[in-house]
């Protein structure tokens, strides 16, 4: 494997979504290039960064409570037409 | 339609009972299946129209479709991703048209848009102690939001929701090649971001091993 097709793999790589053979390749041209071994470490790093600083927030309680409210909304809804059928 | 008289009554109310039996069910499964992603809804939702009130009608709008079609989500498959694909049709349809260009960013905008919601939870994991550790979850924020769309969506798809390649192609249309460039040079032009952000600090960004 060359440099440019394990730039193509590299975030396959990084999401562990390389199929079997795709994987060994890899690794094995990782352990032969250096320059791909850091770029891969970079962006693994770059991939934690992203997952451990980006700030979920908690949706509002009024959100919460509207929609909970909308699914048995539209159960009284349904309850209501039958009502008087 | 009749007037209402008590023979009919004992009639209608069995039937009444039944049907709402299955729609009580649908309720809880729905509760179940698609309420538990409201959090990650609400997110998603904030990063596309970075305006919680907008965020707030989006996913409503989202659970209310949602809900109205839920016979016709595949049972067994990622609900989740069922839901960000129906808010993601949502938001093109309401709000794209009027926003701004992409690649466009207006860097005020976010900052006061994260200070506006900052009264959060602080995370308090921090990531392993490397040169992006003193890095801001604002200036992590504001790095994501300055890359063009088509990256930074497959990247929050990936590492802030966790989908896999083939949900994500399913999302954004595009084959798993694409997916898989795509977070390849996202995550190149961000970490460029990020070490801008780094050396304005005086942190040595060439010393990481």
């Amino acid at each position: 494997m060359n440099c440019q097709k394990a730039c193509v793999l590299m975030s396959a790589a990084v999401d562990s979504e390389l199929s079997l053979k795709e994987e060994q390749g890899f690794f094995l041209h990782l352990s032969e290039c250096k320059e791909c071994k850091d770029e891969f470490e970079e962006a693994k790093k770059t991939k934690l960064i992203i997952k451990e600083k980006i700030v979920q927030f908690k949706a509002p309680k009024t959100l919460i409570n509207s929609i909970m409210e909308l699914t048995s909304l539209s159960t009284m809804e349904h309850e209501e037409t039958l009502l008087f059928e | 339609m009749d007037k209402p008289d008590p023979t009919r009554h004992v009639k209608t109310r069995t039937k009444k009972e039944s049907l709402s039996r299955e729609e009580r069910q649908k309720q809880l499964e729905f509760q179940k299946e698609a309420v538990v992603h409201l959090n990650s809804l609400y997110n998603y939702a904030l990063h596309l129209t970075m305006n919680p009130s907008d965020a707030e009608d989006l996913v409503q709008e989202t659970y209310l479709k949602a809900y109205r079609f839920f016979n016709s989500f595949e049972r067994g498959t990622n609900c989740k991703a069922w839901l960000f694909k129906i808010l993601k049709n949502n938001y093109i349809n309401r709000f794209r048209k009027n926003s701004k260009e992409p690649g466009k960013v207006d860097y005020d905008l976010i900052k006061d848009f994260y200070h506006s919601i900052k009264d959060i939870q602080n995370d308090t994991s921090e990531a392993e102690s490397d040169y992006f550790h003193s890095l801001l979850h604002e200036e992590v924020y504001q790095a994501l939001h300055s890359l063009p769309e088509e990256f930074r969506e497959v990247i929050q798809l990936c590492d802030i929701d966790g989908f896999t390649y083939e949900e994500i192609a399913n999302m954004v249309e595009s084959p798993i090649g694409t997916v898989r460039s795509r977070l390849y040079r996202g995550r190149k032009l961000l970490r460029e971001q990020l070490e801008g952000y780094a050396k304005k600090y005086g942190i040595n960004t060439d010393n990481h091993q």
